[in-house]
């Protein structure tokens, strides 16, 4: 569903490159859903951000299906969330949906249809028509996750979806994520909210300095070697430092 | 690709016209076209023809100052804002999305200039009665010039902040209009900085070609031809500028 083969990406600075992503490979099974962590700076957002199409990898090769990412066919098949998702400041929750299914190519009836049903399936239906600059973090972060869908996306792409939210929030964003799971979408998200990622995912990818360090089963990768899957990423980031 | 187009534009105009700053700027504009008329009044038998330059120049002056200030942040903001990561991560091409920008902004300063058209034309025919053909196309060529600097506006944010693509911008603007005197310094230059001053009347836009000012205050007919080449010089070089703009934002990582 969801491939990278040998993906590098660098960051061009005045005193050099600064290599962000180095030989990175992992493959998504159809459904499944893998988390992908890492420390902070350790290269998440970059390959989140590359495999969305906002940034293009030096080296390697990123598909969705069959198609290469960024491209236009790529992006009709996967649902995207970034961190701290940010909307235009005039429009009301129910136009950003409207807007983004046009830019679907939706037809104005199943834009109609699907704007309500997504907001209220993130708890926004009371909020369609306020403006969302009013908006707390946690409303953005949910309108985000409807904008996600807005195109019943078989993949969805969420970079720290559960970021700065309050544990109501986080109870009912993993709520989502299971649901997304149950209609069979595969799920690729990034977090370091290692309790939340233990409980949600198939699997795991560890990623630190660029480099992916581990990937299997949460249970499989803990297993003899620590009691939670924190402890293994602290055991594992101090080994890499 | 046309749909993507048209809804870009669409919010880009929506984004733009519930602007508060623009209301302000245009409230502005139509003041100081009304003040022509005390301008006016104020001349000895002359109070059409002042009615007429102050008028057309204040609404040249304002609509520069919207074309500056909207166009010069309209990508920057996007890309600062990060709204940009909900367009394009959607089935749409980094060209539709600087198209559709382009659009909805011109959208935009033609609804202003049709204000403030409305404001001077208005103010004309109180005064004599009536509204001549060549006060329309004036009008009409002042529109096109906007556009044009709109393309370049956008062109500067696509790589630097929004303050550096607003003097860049002004400057161009300036050269623009100065660009007559211009070819007329470079004949009686040194040979070389004549090249260099014929280089850049070739190269920057030359924007007198959409100054019929003159002519509504002397009320000369329309020069129909000098109209269709102001017009023709606008698409080419405003989709020339668009091309470039677009050349860059496909390597734009964000």
């Amino acid at each position: 569903m969801l491939t990278l083969k040998r993906v590098a990406k660098k960051f061009y600075q005045t005193r050099g490159d600064v290599p962000v992503v180095q030989n990175l490979s992992l493959s998504l099974k159809k459904g499944e859903v893998y988390g992908f962590l890492g420390p902070n700076g350790a290269g998440k957002t970059t390959t989140v951000k590359m495999v969305a199409g906002l940034l293009f990898a030096d080296e390697g090769k990123i598909t969705i299906g069959k198609y290469a990412a960024g491209s236009v066919e790529a992006q009709a098949v996967i649902g995207f969330m970034p961190e701290n998702p940010q909307f235009y400041r005039h429009l009301k929750a129910v136009e950003v949906l409207h807007f983004v299914g046009e830019l679907f190519g939706l037809d104005a009836p199943t834009i109609t249809q699907r704007s309500e049903e997504l907001l209220r399936q993130v708890g926004l239906e009371k909020s369609a028509n306020e403006p969302v600059r009013t908006f707390s973090k946690g409303m953005h972060q949910r309108l985000g996750f409807a904008v996600a869908l807005m195109n019943n996306p078989a993949i969805l792409v969420l970079d720290e979806p559960l970021d700065g939210l309050d544990p109501i929030g986080r109870l009912d964003f993993k709520k989502l994520i299971l649901k997304a799971k149950r209609e069979g979408r595969t799920v690729f998200f990034s977090s370091h909210i290692l309790s939340d990622v233990e409980e949600l995912c198939d699997r795991v990818g560890i990623i630190i300095a660029g480099r992916l360090v581990a990937e299997d089963a949460p249970k499989k990768l803990v297993r003899g070697q620590a009691k939670t899957l924190e402890e293994y990423f602290v055991k594992l980031a101090k080994q890499h430092a | 690709m046309r749909d993507t187009v048209f809804a870009i534009a669409r919010n880009t105009f929506k984004e733009t016209i519930r602007d508060r700053i623009l209301y302000s700027l245009l409230a502005f504009a139509v003041l100081a076209i009304a003040g022509s008329w005390l301008a006016g009044s104020v001349s000895l038998g002359q109070e059409t023809r002042v009615i007429q330059n102050f008028g057309l120049t204040a609404m040249l002056v304002f609509l520069l100052v919207i074309t500056i200030f909207i166009g010069t942040q309209l990508v920057y903001r996007e890309v600062e804002r990060k709204t940009i990561y909900m367009v394009l991560t959607k089935p749409v091409s980094r060209d539709a999305f600087y198209l559709g920008k382009f659009l909805g902004l011109a959208l935009t300063l033609t609804v202003v200039t049709a204000v403030m058209g409305a404001a001077f034309l208005g103010l004309v025919a109180l005064k004599t009665n009536t509204v001549s053909a060549i006060q329309v196309v004036a009008i009409g060529l002042m529109l096109f010039e906007a556009w044009l600097l709109t393309a370049v506006g956008m062109l500067f944010s696509s790589f630097t902040a929004p303050l550096s693509s607003a003097i860049y911008t002004f400057c161009l603007a300036l050269i623009g209009h100065a660009s007559t005197v211009l070819l007329a310094i470079s004949e009686k230059s040194a040979p070389i900085v004549g090249s260099i001053i014929q280089f850049v009347y070739y190269v920057f836009p030359n924007l007198e070609k959409f100054n019929l000012r003159n002519e509504v205050v002397f009320g000369a007919p329309v020069d129909w031809v000098f109209v269709g080449w102001g017009a023709a010089y606008a698409v080419v070089y405003t989709g020339a500028l668009l091309l470039f703009g677009i050349a860059i934002i496909r390597r734009h990582e964000f």
